[in-house]
């Protein structure tokens, strides 16, 4: 099914076809790729406004997820009755953020392949507000990144890999 | 003032067919006041005889005294004051006395309402033409979403225009065009700053040859609409390699909002020395 990238931001040059390939591995990986996705990359006065009306949080940050079937357990696979329910949700990646904090050895599409993985599993129901779950969500990560690896020859880390 | 005109969608060239302003009432169209050549008896009308309106009156002198031969009603009076008026404020507002420059290179050629940014980059020709003719969507009130006690006039929103433009990357030697028409999103109704669009989409691509001015029909136009979304973004980073990106296109809006808004205070310049006829 359809995987819709949307570049809304001028801030940072972005090679689309190239960060759609990589989101497409993370799907197949995960074994979603008949759902619905969307990717919608924005700039940091985008991503802030959306981080302080859904979290009440005035700061910009890097993916934030909006999930079509909220209550998944953590790695469930939705089983949708209607094909219009084939659907994860959307994913906004704050690219000039994640430019921003780029380290210099890191590979910018690498970094928004590792962000849009952390947003991918949110949309399954990862959550890591507790080091249980935060335990879970790493480990598919680490299994989805690993995975990527092998087809690209990166060794790509899961995005909360310190976060506990 | 207020720029009344700027803020109803205009009967020229719009979408939004049959919005009209309103017309003005009939003492308008009643010639000009003029000195009383005749006295007052010999004015009467003849039982049985029908009094022609001003306006369908045999052409003669002016009765406002100018001499030119045209028809001066106080309602074209009026126009002119009002478009007076008009021509003080939109020049007021105007946001750019000259036109924005485009980063990145770009030459531009004006040619009336048509414009031409064209860039030679390694071997390449590109070109962008865009028409500020009916490039201004149409704007929505929504006056159901009004909050108590805001009033109209702060909410007059600023009027952008946003042309569809045609991109054409020719190689050197070559013959061949490969044309692609941009789009910039129309705003939904209801739709608010949440909108999820790109800055521009491409909506057709074509070749075409660069001997011919017209666009030829037989040519395969390829449709985005049902497009595989991984070729639609190859070619938009295509036009973004080309200097076609979304800084290009925020930059494109700034132009042509620029552009219009000098043709539309010229053609009020225009229509007010028409009217007056001196």
């Amino acid at each position: 099914m359809s995987l819709v990238v949307r570049n809304l931001q001028r801030a940072v040059p972005l090679r689309r076809a190239r960060l759609r390939e990589n989101v497409q591995a993370v799907r197949r990986a995960l074994g979603v790729q008949r759902f619905d996705l969307g990717v919608i990359c924005v700039d940091n006065r985008k991503i802030q406004q959306i981080n302080r009306i859904y979290r009440d949080k005035n700061t910009p940050t890097d993916v934030l997820s909006f999930a079509f079937h909220e209550n998944l357990k953590a790695g469930e696979i939705p089983q949708p009755d209607f094909p219009d329910d084939y659907n994860l949700g959307d994913i906004f990646l704050g690219v000039e953020y994640i430019f921003q904090h780029c380290k210099e050895n890191e590979d910018y599409y690498d970094i928004l392949t590792v962000t849009a993985t952390h947003g991918l599993c949110h949309l399954l129901g990862f959550t890591h507000s507790t080091e249980a779950e935060w335990r879970k969500m790493y480990q598919k990560e680490k299994q989805v990144l690993e995975e990527l690896s092998r087809h690209t020859g990166t060794r790509l880390q899961p995005l909360i890999r310190d976060l506990f | 003032m207020l720029p009344l005109l700027r803020c109803v969608p205009r009967v020229l060239g719009t979408a939004v067919a049959g919005i009209r302003a309103a017309a003005p009432s009939l003492p308008l169209l009643q010639p000009a006041s003029r000195p009383c050549a005749r006295p007052f008896g010999l004015l009467s009308v003849r039982a049985g005889s029908v009094q022609l309106p001003g306006l369908l009156r045999p052409w003669g002198p002016c009765g406002c005294g100018c001499g030119c031969g045209g028809l001066h009603t106080e309602g074209d009076r009026a126009f002119v004051e009002f478009l007076n008026d008009e021509i003080k404020e939109e020049k007021k507002i105007q946001k750019y006395k000259s036109l924005p420059k485009m980063s990145g290179g770009w030459e531009l050629e004006v040619n009336g309402t048509e414009a031409k940014l064209v860039q030679k980059v390694a071997g390449e020709k590109v070109t962008v033409t865009f028409n500020i003719n009916n490039s201004i969507p149409p704007t929505y009130d929504g006056e159901e979403g009004t909050s108590e006690g805001q009033k109209v006039e702060e909410q007059e929103p600023e009027l952008t225009s946003t042309p569809n433009f045609v991109v054409e990357v020719v190689k050197d030697g070559s013959n061949k065009a490969l044309v692609l028409d941009c789009h910039f999103p129309e705003d939904e109704i209801g739709q608010e700053e949440e909108d999820q669009s790109d800055i521009f989409s491409i909506k057709e691509v074509s070749f075409q040859s660069t001997g011919d001015s017209d666009w030829k029909d037989t040519n395969y136009t390829l449709s985005t609409d049902s497009l595989d979304w991984g070729l639609y973004d190859h070619l938009m980073d295509f036009l973004a390699d080309r200097g076609v990106d979304n800084t290009f296109a925020d930059e494109l809006v700034e132009l042509s909002t620029a552009l219009e808004h000098q043709e539309y205070i010229t053609f009020l310049e225009d229509l007010k020395g028409f009217v007056k006829s001196q």
